[in-house]
C-alpha cells in the first residue's frame, strides 16, 4: 500500500488535474452551451431581419405564445411524430429480421453483412434523389397529400435499416448459444426460443437502436427537403424544416429560435425518457 | 458512451444556424478585406453556369482592361434563387463585405434594403429613364434606388407550329386546342408549366391572375380571394383535373418543363425567355424551328399579363469598395453589353433604347416590338420586405388548392386571411406597400 501523500501535493494534484480538464470544458462550453443559450436568449426577442427598424426588443414569451397558436407549427408536429412513429418501427421489425438471418452461418456471409451496409453508407441527399427520381415517373404519388408519405418511409426504411440490423447483429452476438442448448434440451420450438431466450436478452441493443433512431427520425430534414420540400401544401413538412424556413427563408430568427428551443426541448424529454428507460432495461437483463 | 451520443445529438440539434452564422462572422472579421496596395479588387456574385458565366467573365475581362486600376473576381453562387438567397442572407448577416456586388431577384430588393444589406444608388445618379419604369418601380424601395435592372425575366407561353396555326388567346382556346393535340397520344401533356410549391408557382399563379382581371394587393389590401382570384384558381386546377397539365407538374420547377417541351411531349409550355435558346439547337431540340412564343392567354375581363422577373444588379452594404463597384455595374448595364447577352442567352434588355437597335432584332427569337410589348405589360410582384412571406403563405395555399387538398375558395380565402393579417401586424398594410 502506498504512503499517503502529504496534503499540499493532493491539493496540486487536483489543481494539475482541473488545468488538465479546463480546455474540454472550455471548448464543450463555447461550443455546445454558449450557442444554445444564445438561441434561448434570442427566442425571448422580436428580432426580424426584415424589418431592422423595430429593433430587437425583448418581448419575454411572445414567441412561444405565437408558436402555441400556429397551425402550421402543430401540423409539423404531428408529421415528424407520424413520420418517427412509422419509420421507426419498420426499421426495428425488418432491421431485426435482417440481424437474425445474418446471425445465421452460410457461404458468403460477410459478403452480405457489407453489402447490406450500402443503402446507409449512401449520403441522404443522394438516395433522397435516387427515391425522387423514381417516384416523379409514377404518376400522383409526390402530389398526393397521403401517398407522398410512403416514398418518405420507405427511403427512411431503406436507408437507415442496415443501421439498426448491424446493432441489433452485435446484440444477438453477445447471446450465450448454451442458453439455446438448453432451451433446445427442454424441448423449446424454434418461436419460443426467439420469444423467451432472444428477445429478452436482445432488449438492451433494441432500446439503443430505438433511442438513436428515433432522435434522428424526430430530427429528419435533408430526406424530406429532398423528396418532398414538405409538399404537397405543407402535407409532408417536419418540424425541422419548419424551423429551418422561419429562419433561412423569412429570416424571422427570434421565432425561428422559439422553434429550435421547443424541437430542442422535445427531442431532450425524449432522450431522457429513453436514457431511464434504457437503464432499467439494464438492470433488468443483468438481474 | 450511449449517454455521450446523446448529449452531443442534444446539442448540435438546435444550433445548426446558429454555429453557422458564427462561423460565418469568424470567418469575416478573420478573412476581411485588408488594405494592400495595387488594384482594387471587387467581386462580382451571380449565376456562374454554362453560357452565362461565360459571357460575364467575358465582359468582365474587357472592363479589366478599360479599368486597369480594378480587377474584378467573380464569386460562384447556386443557381437556384431560393439557395442564392440563404447563402447571401447567411453573408450579409455576418456584415460579410465579400461579395461587393449581388446579383438578386426583385422580390429580395426591398427586404435587403430595409435590412440595410445594400446601398441605395441614387447618389450615383443612374439614368433611371432609360429603363423599363417597370423594372425600375420594383427596386426602389422608399422612395430610393437599390439595384439597377441588369435583365429582364418574362412569363411567355411557348406554343408547337408544326401543331396550331396560331397561339390561342383565351384559356378556353388553348383547352380546346390542347384536348385536340393530345387526344391521340402524342404529344403526351397539354401544357406544362412551374407548379412546384416555390416561387416560380406564384408567377404562374399571377398571370393567370392577371388574365382573369385579379391582383393579388391593391393598395394595401389583399384581394386575391375576390372572385377574378377564384376563377383563374379554378381554371388551373381544371387544367390539372382534366389532364391538360400533369399532375407531376406539382413537382415542376423551370427545367422539367423544359425538356418535356424540348423532347416534342407537350403542346404548349409556361416558361421563361432563357428556354428559346437552348430549344433552338437541333442537335439536342426535337421541337427547333417548329415553335414559337406567345403572351398567355386571358379571359373575358383580364389582359395578357407577364410575371416580372429578372436580375438585378446591387452593390453590398457593408463593401469597402462601393464606388468601385458601381463602375463595374455601370459597365454591365451598359446596352452592347445587354445586347451582347440578349444575343448569346436570349435574355431581354432592360433599356428600352435596345429595343430599337436592329442588332436585336437578330438575337432575339422573336420580333422586339413583341418582346418589348410583353416587359411593359409585365406585373411586378408586392413590393415588400415581408415579401418571402407573403408569398410563401400564398404557394401553400395554391399548392393546397391543385393537390386536392382544399377548394379553391377555401384556400384563397386562408391564404388571404394569414397574408392580411401579416401586412396588419409588421404595419406595413394600407401606408407603405408600394405594387398592387
Amino acid at each position: 500500500m502506498p504512503a499517503a501523500k502529504p496534503r499540499g501535493a493532493e491539493q496540486r494534484e487536483a489543481r494539475l488535474a482541473y488545468g488538465m480538464i479546463a480546455p474540454a470544458v472550455a471548448t464543450i462550453l463555447l461550443i455546445a452551451l454558449f450557442p444554445l443559450s444564445w438561441t434561448v436568449w434570442e427566442s425571448l426577442h422580436l428580432h426580424d431581419l426584415r424589418m431592422p427598424w423595430l429593433g430587437q426588443p425583448f418581448i419575454g414569451l411572445e414567441n412561444y405564445l405565437e408558436v402555441l397558436g400556429d397551425g402550421r407549427f402543430w401540423g409539423a408536429m404531428a408529421h415528424t411524430l407520424w413520420f418517427a412513429a412509422a419509420s421507426v418501427s419498420l426499421e426495428l421489425v425488418l432491421g431485426c429480421v435482417l440481424a437474425l438471418a445474418m446471425n445465421r452461418t452460410f457461404r458468403g456471409r460477410a459478403l452480405v453483412r457489407a453489402s447490406i451496409l450500402i443503402p446507409w453508407a449512401i449520403p441522404t441527399v443522394v438516395g433522397a434523389l435516387v427515391w425522387r427520381f423514381m417516384f416523379e415517373g409514377l404518376e400522383g404519388w409526390l402530389t398526393d397529400d397521403l401517398r407522398a408519405w410512403v416514398p418518405v418511409i420507405l427511403a427512411d426504411t431503406w436507408k437507415e435499416t442496415p443501421f439498426v440490423a448491424l446493432l441489433l447483429l452485435a446484440g444477438l452476438q453477445g447471446i450465450d448459444p448454451s442458453l439455446y442448448e438448453a432451451a433446445r434440451i427442454d424441448g423449446a420450438s424454434p418461436w419460443r426460443q426467439f420469444r423467451y431466450v432472444t428477445l429478452p436478452l436482445l432488449v438492451p441493443a433494441i432500446l439503443v437502436a430505438l433511442i438513436f433512431r428515433t432522435m434522428n427520425a424526430f430530427r429528419v430534414f435533408d430526406l424530406i427537403y429532398v423528396l418532398t420540400s414538405g409538399g404537397p401544401g405543407t402535407a409532408t413538412e417536419p418540424i425541422s424544416l419548419y424551423t429551418f424556413n422561419s429562419l433561412m427563408h423569412n429570416l424571422r430568427f427570434g421565432y425561428g429560435s422559439a422553434l429550435s428551443v421547443l424541437v430542442f426541448l422535445v427531442t431532450f424529454a425524449l432522450a431522457l425518457g429513453y436514457i431511464r428507460l434504457l437503464g432499467r432495461g439494464l438492470t433488468e437483463t443483468r438481474q | 458512451m450511449v449517454r455521450l451520443g446523446f448529449q452531443e445529438d442534444g446539442v448540435n440539434r438546435k444550433l445548426g444556424w446558429c454555429a453557422t452564422s458564427w462561423l460565418a462572422l469568424l470567418c469575416t472579421t478573420g478573412c476581411g478585406s485588408e488594405a494592400v496596395g495595387g488594384p482594387t479588387t471587387v467581386t462580382v456574385s451571380g449565376s456562374v453556369l454554362g453560357k452565362e458565366g461565360e459571357i460575364l467573365r467575358r465582359q468582365l475581362e474587357r472592363f479589366d482592361r478599360e479599368h486597369p486600376e480594378i480587377r474584378v473576381e467573380m464569386r460562384p453562387t447556386p443557381d437556384a434563387a431560393d439557395l442564392r438567397h440563404q447563402l447571401y442572407v447567411q453573408w450579409l448577416n455576418a456584415r460579410a463585405s465579400d461579395p461587393d456586388i449581388l446579383q438578386v431577384d426583385a422580390i429580395w430588393t426591398p427586404e435587403f434594403a430595409a435590412a440595410g444589406w445594400i446601398l441605395p444608388l441614387d447618389r450615383y445618379a443612374p439614368d433611371t429613364a432609360a429603363f423599363f419604369p417597370v423594372t425600375i418601380q420594383a427596386n426602389r424601395w422608399q422612395g430610393e434606388l437599390f439595384a439597377l435592372p441588369w435583365f429582364v425575366d418574362v412569363g411567355m407561353l411557348y406554343w408547337r407550329t408544326d401543331l396550331f396555326d396560331r397561339a390561342p388567346r383565351t384559356w378556353e382556346e388553348l383547352d380546346r386546342d390542347a384536348r385536340r393535340a393530345i387526344a391521340g397520344g402524342t404529344p403526351r401533356y397539354g401544357l406544362v408549366l412551374q407548379g412546384a410549391r416555390y416561387e416560380g408557382l406564384i408567377t404562374v399563379f399571377l398571370e393567370y391572375l392577371g388574365g382573369f382581371g385579379g391582383h393579388i394587393l391593391e393598395g394595401g389590401r389583399v384581394t386575391v380571394h375576390h372572385a377574378p382570384g377564384v376563377r383563374a384558381l379554378t381554371t388551373m386546377r381544371n387544367q390539372f383535373r382534366d389532364g391538360i397539365v400533369p399532375a407531376r407538374a406539382l413537382t415542376w420547377h423551370e427545367e422539367e418543363p423544359r425538356f418535356a417541351f424540348q423532347n416534342g411531349e407537350a403542346a404548349f409550355m409556361r416558361n421563361w425567355p432563357y428556354a428559346v435558346s437552348q430549344m433552338q439547337d437541333g442537335a439536342r431540340s426535337r421541337v427547333a424551328g417548329k415553335f414559337a412564343v406567345a403572351p398567355m392567354p386571358a379571359a373575358p375581363g383580364g389582359r395578357p399579363t407577364a410575371a416580372f422577373g429578372g436580375a438585378q444588379l446591387a452593390i453590398n452594404g457593408f463593401s469597402p469598395e462601393a464606388d468601385a463597384a458601381w463602375l463595374v455595374i455601370d459597365y454591365l448595364t451598359r446596352p452592347e453589353q445587354m445586347l451582347e447577352r440578349a444575343k448569346l442567352v436570349g435574355q431581354f434588355p432592360t433599356r428600352t433604347a435596345v429595343f430599337d437597335d436592329p442588332a436585336l432584332a437578330e438575337a432575339l427569337a422573336i420580333p422586339p416590338a413583341q418582346a418589348r410589348a410583353i416587359v411593359e405589360a409585365a406585373v411586378p410582384r408586392p413590393v415588400t420586405p415581408v415579401y418571402t412571406q407573403l408569398s410563401e403563405i400564398l404557394q401553400i395555399q395554391l399548392h393546397r388548392a391543385l393537390s386536392r387538398q382544399a377548394e379553391p375558395e377555401a384556400a384563397l380565402a386562408a391564404a388571404a386571411r394569414e397574408m392580411q393579417a401579416l401586412l396588419d401586424r409588421v404595419g406595413l398594410g394600407r401606408r407603405q406597400v408600394a405594387g398592387r
